[in-house]
């Protein structure tokens, strides 16, 4: 089995919130009040130290590192007096197998994916996640594991410029495969991460079957050959800001990108006139995987998950950076004008499919090559 | 000052340059030969696998394609400039020569941007045709193989240039007086005459842009849109999509026979060693 999740989604996060940060509209100190604004820092010292006096929490580095360090780590600290050390290292499957593996483990908390999680569970690696104090209500479901639980969520969405297509906006994917009514270039990742499903829902599968008919070779086939009827009016976005420059640029009026970078765009493109649909819509989580022999131990690190699944938070780490929240209550405490960018609001949830790794194990290598086929031969 | 041989000499001056060479070139390329058979298993399953792909061969044929149409254009626009400059540019040579030598200075990348900027849908060459009236909807000049071939026209100008100006430098305008004296009119002389004199000129510039092209990587990733893939750019995809060396590996190694094919294959139309090493 290879390693599927998508560190390319991870980065992007990375430098969205950079790209935040020189915009001005992330201070470290507009964030703190805003926290106590939200009454999230009620028990600052109250309860006493007690077990291990420090976490280290390992992602992906940039501005996600100081984001998660100010959302989930200083809060924890300021709740339960544990020292939260957040680490942008970058914590791959291998690595964190090469320190299990090596006896000196020195993180507790990893920011992985599906797919790593999966691997390492397989191979002994991680430990299993205690429900007991981990809620497992509290993230969307499917994103629960044994020994991995949801952190955030992004999503593959239909992006649309309405000034482009003169107001006449394509709802559905079949919209956007029909060119004759909505003319004007498409972007597609140069990948099939997220792709192939619009291209099945596009043929009017049902959301809910669209991974049955993509487990089929005819069903690939299928969804590889939408595309090459479709390739004359593609241009591929390779990294996410590549998919946000084509959208500025007005290369393309319609496309399947990360809502992350759709949340940058909404702000970018002038006069509201980019929008994003998350009908048939493809949501991926980030995942948490536990280190085996931790050194914080296995009880402190699963109270710190439980902390980061507070609905305030999650929404806190949507307005920063776009990422969405794992807990679908936190919908209720969107803001109402970013209510329509939330990946994970019971209305959104209800029209997207879950990515599904197990699919991108067994399938992904010899769908890239088709699908490489499809678009330049 | 102790006496050295020649010979000694000779190779305390090339050694450092070898060294490095086979240390840091020659020593990772075998690297690569090694890498294409034997992962993720040992034998020739990589190279199977790349006889087997359409995308591969698609790929080939696009990349040489690109090569082609990129080396005539070059041909054609250096040609003219070299002999511009040769014949006709008299006071203002240096400054045209510098003008040739310019882009050199800018790297690849920038000015594959600059391309962008003037291509795109609301580029300058759109937004001027458009607010001219000579069109109504933006034209597609870019993300396709047109822009890609357009950009590395630009690119690869000064190396057809080069070698057709140094070749040209060294025909003495007698001959052409000479013909034109015993009646051939301009364009005859310049056809039966000049011409002939500048081939290895042509060939030495069709060769260096020709096998340059070959492994092209940053204008095509720029204004191809994904759809003019050339080799260079599938093998990063390989590498860094799939961490899938063995395939990566193989493709390299395969380009560089296919280029050193081109050059054999050159050699029996074109006196290499004039073209490529004696040049004016």
């Amino acid at each position: 089995m290879t390693d599927t999740t998508d560190h390319e989604a991870k980065l992007d996060l990375v430098e969205i919130a950079a790209y935040r940060y020189r915009e001005g509209r992330l201070t470290r100190r507009g964030f703190i009040s805003a926290m106590a604004a939200l009454g999230v820092l009620p028990a600052l010292g109250s309860k006493a130290l007690a077990g291990a006096n420090e976490l280290v929490v390992v992602n992906w580095g940039g501005r996600p590192t100081e984001v998660l360090q100010e959302v989930l780590g200083d809060t924890y600290t300021a709740a339960t007096g544990v020292k939260v050390i957040v680490d942008g290292s970058g914590p791959s499957g291998g690595k964190i197998r090469a320190m299990v593996e090596s006896g000196a483990v020195v993180w507790d908390l990893c920011d992985s994916g599906m797919g790593t999680a999966i691997i390492l569970e397989q191979q002994g690696i991680t430990q299993p996640i205690d429900y007991n104090i981990v809620d497992r209500n509290k993230v969307i479901e499917g994103t629960a594991y044994s020994n991995g639980v949801g952190n955030y969520v992004y999503s593959y969405v239909l992006a649309t410029n309405s000034k482009m297509l003169g107001g006449n906006v394509p709802k559905t994917w079949a919209d956007v495969w029909n060119t004759k009514d909505f003319p004007g270039m498409r972007t597609f990742r140069k990948s099939v991460r997220g792709m192939l499903e619009s291209a099945v829902m596009a043929q009017g599968v049902p959301t809910k079957d669209v991974y049955e008919v993509l487990g089929t070779q005819d069903g690939i086939n299928g969804a590889i050959d939408m595309f090459r009827k479709l390739r004359e009016n593609i241009i591929v976005w390779g990294s996410g800001s590549d998919s946000q420059n084509l959208f500025l640029q007005e290369e393309v009026a319609m496309g399947n990108i990360w809502h992350t970078r759709a949340f940058l765009l909404k702000d970018q493109i002038e006069g509201g006139t980019f929008d994003i649909s998350f009908d048939g819509g493809v949501i991926a989580p980030g995942v948490w995987v536990v280190p085996k022999n931790n050194p914080a131990g296995t009880e402190e690190v699963m109270k710190f998950i439980a902390h980061g699944q507070d609905p305030a938070l999650q929404v806190k780490w949507l307005e920063l950076i776009g990422s969405g929240p794992i807990n679908p209550a936190a919908a209720a405490l969107v803001p109402p004008e970013l209510a329509a960018w939330n990946p994970s609001s019971p209305e959104n949830l209800a029209t997207q499919i879950l990515y599904n790794d197990e699919w991108y194990a067994k399938n992904q290598q010899a769908a890239e090559e088709l699908y490489i086929d499809a678009l330049i031969n | 000052m102790p006496r050295f041989s020649d010979k000694f000499r000779y190779w305390a001056l090339v050694l450092p340059a070898l060294a490095i060479m086979i240390v840091f070139y020659i020593w990772p390329l075998l690297g690569i030969w090694v890498i294409s058979l034997n992962e993720p298993v040992v034998g020739l399953g990589n190279y199977a696998k790349m006889a087997d792909s359409n995308a591969v061969k698609t790929s080939f044929v696009i990349t040489f394609r690109v090569a082609f149409v990129t080396t005539i254009g070059c041909l054609i626009l250096g040609y003219i400039v070299a002999y511009a400059i040769s014949n006709f540019a008299g006071r203002v040579k240096p400054l045209m020569i510098a003008l040739v030598l310019l882009p050199f200075w800018v790297s690849v990348l920038i000015r594959s941007f600059s391309w962008i900027v003037l291509l795109g849908r609301s580029g300058i060459v759109n937004d001027a045709l458009r607010g001219a009236g000579i069109i109504d909807s933006p034209l597609r000049l870019m993300h396709n193989e047109f822009g890609v071939v357009l950009a590395m026209i630009h690119v690869m100008l000064p190396f057809a240039v080069l070698p057709m100006m140094a070749n040209m430098r060294g025909i003495s305008s007698s001959y052409v007086d000479a013909a034109r004296g015993l009646g051939a009119s301009e364009w005859t002389a310049f056809r039966k005459v000049y011409f002939p004199q500048t081939m290895p000129g042509v060939m030495s510039g069709a060769l260096l842009v020709f096998v340059l092209s070959l492994g092209f990587y940053v204008t095509p990733a720029l204004l191809g849109g994904g759809r003019v893939l050339m080799i260079s750019e599938y093998i990063t995809y390989q590498i860094q999509e799939f961490l899938n060396w063995g395939l990566g590996s193989a493709l390299s190694v395969t380009l560089l026979v296919a280029t050193a094919l081109v050059i054999a294959v050159a050699a029996r139309f074109v006196n290499l060693r004039s073209a490529l090493l004696e040049r004016g």
